[in-house]
């Protein structure tokens, strides 16, 4: 205990410049972020304070409401798909590279690369890949004779959010790969062998030993997919533009929030700061619900 | 308990560092702006003093120039050389800023005050009006006299309706449909006069395996632009029907406007394949790589065409109209003007600046550079032929604007932002044009008054 009271100057002292910054850069504005919520006003200058106004435009006038609400829905499918493309096709690759065979070091990388490329870049190539009259991908439909599977992939409303959340899934696949990949080698290479000498088949390995022992890092995945999904903006905007086309139907909290604060892009102009510092507030609350649900979740069942 | 508190603490700073690192943008509105405001204050002292110094040196005194059109920059260079040779004391730099990004930028550096341009390109009405109502732009009537030698129509679009004018008016842009003359030739096609004689040869040209127009839904203002306001106008009445919608005296759903949904609609048949997916600029690659024959535009295509080297002939017709003899409703739409920052350091060069874009000197300068954006500045001019031409369709015509442009795109929902929905559900079947009608006028009746 006195070790301890000695300690707590010096802790105080290594954590407060860290704390100052983080508090400075990131909490006020968001604090800030919250106040203007209430205020409404012209260009980026929301002076006057109008109370619940906006909230009470977003949640019950159209055409915001179906926006709002629009964007949410696109947002969790947009999470759906992550989940289970992206981090599902990053455990099974995971563990198959954590397998010792000539190349699981050069597939590892491979498999990161697109992680290093710039959004836009990769949002670029995929609109010229996809383009109905000169992208390859639906050349190669034709030529293997899989015509009928062609369509304006990112301009057909049903496909269009889909086609984005798998540019994105290709994307990214790399961080869940290296966290899945670090946590399967962190399991004690002893319970396996016991395991098989016991008699356990190769698929009985994961399903026992492997995905039980997996569990904290499948849940911090899962959770760091979360937050990244509802804060996303870039790969929307590289694709289909803030304006979330076709039609809004690729509409994400994300760019809704960037079209209602800095207006729609040159014909018409209309910024809304405080309307729009009422999504980033609802945002907030959304991912904030969202992690405390899922510590509740997880937590309880460490606790069992 | 403690440990479940800081736990909770220690959530909301994660969830706070995921919003806030996602939303770089956003920190420019929130504290940036208190924090900006008193670095604006130490550059415009820092400006001030440099540009004492440079005037005491007798070094130009640089004034730069933004607008949303990046792929100027060498016609506005061209341009402004001419104003710097007469004006050695001033250097006249042209900066512009991507199409989307522009007005976020130019109204954060407005507010902020730091990295604001000297000179402004503005849109018309509206938006153009927003900027100006932050309260950064210079009031011009005064300090630029030879405003009213141009046409009270023209001021107006820059201008509030007591009369201040906030911009110099630079140039106005026009409707139309350009063609492939190559593949025109081929089937024997002449151009069309009548809205019929049109839909004639776009059945020829798809009875023949072509693809017809160079058009997609992708972006929902390209069907408005390039659709609704130009052949449109032949179909809902032009000015006519303009001045009544603005008084609240017709409606979307009345039948000009529906029977101008029901054109474009009919068109959609002609589109490529997989259109739904082609935006803006797919649309001019098809056009000029000779994939398509037609291509529904404006004069401020004529340049980006030639830039990129057609080896084609290219054709233009002003937008087809309804019935043999009737008048044509062409869409002259302004365009851009320059407005002048308030607390520019270089406020007597900006002025002389913006009084020179009212001489024919730069008009003449403006059409040969940028052919296809036609000066205000009465004046005699050559022009570029396919320019000229089109200037000649507007002889006979009754000129209108852009229809939701003026007055119904001021609040959200926007005129604007509804009619690209409209148009692009109709173009991808969600809609019926009666529908379509339908969503513009409920959208705007949420803000609007009709009578």
């Amino acid at each position: 205990m006195k070790k301890n009271r000695k300690l707590k100057p010096i802790i105080i002292f290594f954590l407060a410049p860290a704390l100052i910054l983080y508090s400075w850069f990131l909490i006020v504005p968001i604090l800030n972020s919250l106040r203007l919520s209430f205020y409404t006003g012209n260009l980026f200058k929301a002076e006057k304070f109008v109370g619940l106004a906006n909230y009470i435009k977003l949640f019950t006038q159209s055409p915001f409401n179906e926006r709002l609400i629009g964007a949410f829905v696109n947002n969790i499918k947009f999470f759906v798909v992550l989940c289970i493309v992206q981090n599902l096709t990053a455990l099974i690759l995971a563990i198959i590279l954590t397998r010792k065979f000539k190349g699981s070091e050069f597939f590892r990388t491979i498999f990161f690369i697109p992680t290093t490329l710039s959004v836009l870049v990769v949002g670029f190539l995929f609109n010229l890949m996809l383009n109905p009259t000169w992208g390859f991908i639906d050349k190669i439909l034709k030529a293997i004779g899989l015509e009928v599977l062609i369509r304006p992939w990112l301009g057909d409303p049903v496909t269009a959010l889909p086609t984005i959340s798998l540019i994105g899934s290709w994307q990214y696949i790399g961080i869940p790969l290296i966290l899945f990949t670090a946590g399967i080698k962190g399991i004690d290479q002893e319970i396996f062998e016991a395991a098989r000498v016991d008699g356990v088949s190769q698929i009985g390995l994961i399903r026992y030993i492997t995905l039980p022992l997996l569990k904290p890092i499948i849940g911090v995945v899962i959770i760091l997919t979360f937050i990244g999904n509802f804060t996303a903006f870039d790969i929307v905007y590289a694709v289909a533009s803030t304006m979330g086309n076709p039609n809004y139907t690729t509409d994400i909290f994300g760019t809704f929030f960037y079209r209602t604060t800095f207006g729609r892009g040159t014909a018409s102009f209309n910024p809304d700061p405080g309307l729009g510092a009422a999504i980033a507030t609802i945002m907030f609350f959304v991912v904030f619900i969202g992690v405390i649900l899922w510590l509740a979740i997880f937590r309880r069942k460490e606790e069992e | 308990m403690k440990s479940k508190w800081f736990l909770i603490v220690a959530v909301v700073l994660a969830v706070m560092l995921g919003l806030t690192v996602s939303m770089a943008g956003c920190k420019a509105t929130t504290t940036e702006t208190t924090a900006a405001k008193t670095t604006a204050a130490e550059t415009t002292a820092a400006k001030t003093t440099a540009a004492a110094e440079t005037t005491t040196a007798g070094e130009p005194v640089t004034i730069t120039v933004t607008s949303w059109r990046t792929e100027d920059i060498d016609a506005w260079n061209a341009i402004n050389a001419v104003f710097m040779k007469a004006h050695p004391n001033i250097k006249v730099e042209f900066k512009p800023i991507k199409n989307t990004e522009y007005y976020a930028q130019i109204g954060t550096a407005l507010e902020t005050g730091t990295g604001v341009a000297d000179v402004l390109g503005l849109h018309s009405f509206g938006t153009g009006k927003n900027i100006y109502n932050g309260g950064h732009l210079a009031k011009l009537n005064d300090l630029v006299t030879g405003l009213t030698d141009l046409s009270a129509h023209s001021r107006a679009a820059w201008a509030t309706e007591d009369g201040i004018s906030y911009a110099v008016p630079i140039g106005a842009v026009v409707h139309g449909i350009y063609y492939n003359k190559d593949i025109f030739d081929k089937y024997n096609l002449k151009e069309p006069k009548t809205w019929s004689e049109f839909i004639k040869i776009c059945d020829t040209l798809k009875e023949n395996g072509e693809t017809v127009i160079a058009q997609g839904s992708k972006e929902g203002w390209t069907l408005y632009e390039t659709g609704y306001n130009d052949y449109g106008c032949n179909f809902y009445g032009g000015e006519k029907s303009r001045q009544k919608l603005m008084a609240g005296e017709m409606k979307f759903t009345d039948e000009p406007f529906v029977k101008a949904f029901e054109a474009v609609d009919s068109l959609t048949k002609y589109y490529p394949k997989g259109y739904q997916a082609i935006d803006y600029v797919s649309s001019q690659q098809m056009f000029t790589t000779g994939k398509a024959a037609i291509f529904i535009g404006g004069s401020w295509e004529i340049g980006t065409f030639k830039n990129m080297g057609l080896d084609f002939k290219l054709g233009w017709f002003a937008p087809p109209v309804e019935n043999e003899g009737d008048k044509l409703q062409y869409c002259w739409n302004s365009d851009i003007a320059f407005a002048m920052y308030k607390d520019t350091p270089h406020s007597a060069e900006v002025i002389e600046y913006l009084k020179w874009l009212l001489t024919p000197e730069f008009g003449q300068k403006l059409m040969e550079n940028l052919p296809g954006f036609y000066s205000y500045v009465k004046g005699d001019y050559t022009l570029e032929p396919l320019a000229q031409k089109m200037l000649e369709a507007s002889y006979n015509a009754d000129l209108t604007e852009r229809l939701t442009y003026e007055k119904l795109s001021d609040k959200e929902p926007s005129g604007n932002s509804l009619m690209y929905e409209a148009l692009s559900k109709l173009a991808n079947k969600e809609f019926t044009p009666l529908e379509a009608a339908q969503h513009v006028q409920s959208g705007l009746e949420t803000w609007y008054k009709f009578k």
